[in-house]
């Protein structure tokens, strides 16, 4: 599985983005939201009982990770198809305000690690990952242990108070570029 | 503009002609001087003054660069604060410990780097941290910008800030003008 420090994978799928058949597909790629932080977060069936509950938490605090210049991404080894049929099916999930990635040929999951060797679909696993596409925090649970997005807007948190300004230069360091 | 000279009375008449003078000088590019004066003026905190100055800033700099100039003044009020706390309290202890604040618009701005890196050294110089002041005119000195250019900038904050205390008194406590 890939850790921190790490460069995120590219990747290039179809997202599911609303529960409108004209406008609910997007394709999406790692260059999207240039300039973003992005946290991707998986789990492994759509139309599971954890899921929805961890999913519609994250949707909750969308605007908080939007204020830390943050896109949230969910994803699934499931089609844009059953992502969009899920968000119509479930009422917590109709207004989703991000994208759920439809990883169908495995492909992000296979180079990401976190293709679950048993039951072959994704496992519960979510990436912080910064502006430069550098994994930042990674976390897995196991398939029945449901994620708390607070936990994961504290680590965001913590991960962006870098100190940034030349004030906390200490002597004999060389400088940041800025 | 011609209201904001017209208001300054006249005990303060140097820093009247030395404000249309500074926002001239020549080592400074049109943005570099704006972005100063918009920077300078929310550290200054007389609300005339920033009135004033972001609305006649609006025909000089970009949508981009007015962000990041306020964004300056915003970020070296925190920092000036915090950086220069550890040397004024003289105890070595406070050195390095983490900040643990949120300092991300160093690095989003979104406007020219070194613009931003000058507008936060005069906001640095009006708010008296020697560890910012030094470190900021570090990097500006590392990426090419002269001594004329920095103090050209000094110079803006210098008149804005005192400026600013002429308006506060101004608001407290008008001066009649004398007839003459």
């Amino acid at each position: 599985m890939l850790g921190v420090g790490q460069k995120f994978p590219t990747y290039s799928l179809t997202a599911t983005v609303s529960t409108d058949k004209n406008t609910a597909f997007k394709p999406l790629t790692d260059q999207d939201y240039k300039g973003k932080w992005k946290v991707y977060f998986f789990w492994p069936k759509d139309f599971t009982f954890v899921c929805p509950t961890e999913i519609a938490a994250f949707g909750k605090l969308n605007k908080e990770f939007l204020d830390r210049d943050t896109q949230l991404l969910g994803g699934s080894t499931d089609s844009e198809f059953v992502h969009m049929a899920w968000r119509t099916h479930h009422e917590a999930l109709h207004d989703l305000p991000f994208p759920m990635l439809a990883d169908v040929k495995r492909e992000l999951c296979s180079s990401l690690g976190i293709l679950d060797p048993k039951e072959g679909v994704a496992q519960r696993a979510t990436f912080v990952v910064d502006d430069e596409n550098v994994i930042r925090f990674v976390m897995v649970n196991d398939l029945s242990v449901g994620r708390n997005p607070n936990e994961v807007l504290r680590v965001l948190d913590a991960l962006q108070t870098d100190e940034l300004c030349p004030c906390n230069w200490q002597k004999g360091e060389a400088p940041l570029s800025v | 503009m011609e209201d904001l000279l017209a208001s300054i009375p006249d005990y303060a008449k140097d820093l009247k002609l030395n404000l249309t003078a500074v926002l001239k000088q020549p080592e400074l590019t049109e943005q570099q001087t704006w972005g100063t004066a918009v920077a300078t003026a929310i550290a200054s905190r007389n609300g005339d003054l920033i009135e004033f100055l972001l609305e006649e800033a609006k025909s000089h700099l970009s949508a981009e660069a007015l962000h990041a100039a306020k964004g300056a003044a915003a970020i070296m009020g925190m920092n000036n604060i915090w950086y220069r706390f550890p040397h004024l309290s003289g105890n070595p202890k406070y050195d390095g410990m983490p900040a643990r604040l949120r300092m991300q618009v160093i690095k989003t701005h979104g406007s020219d780097p070194v613009d931003f890196e000058l507008w936060c050294t005069a906001v640095s110089a009006i708010n008296a941290c020697s560890k910012c002041v030094s470190s900021h005119e570090a990097v500006l000195r590392e990426k090419g910008v002269t001594e004329e250019t920095v103090i050209a900038a000094v110079r803006i904050a210098a008149v804005i800030h005192g400026l600013a205390a002429v308006m506060d008194a101004e608001l407290a406590s008008p001066t009649v003008p004398t007839v003459s």
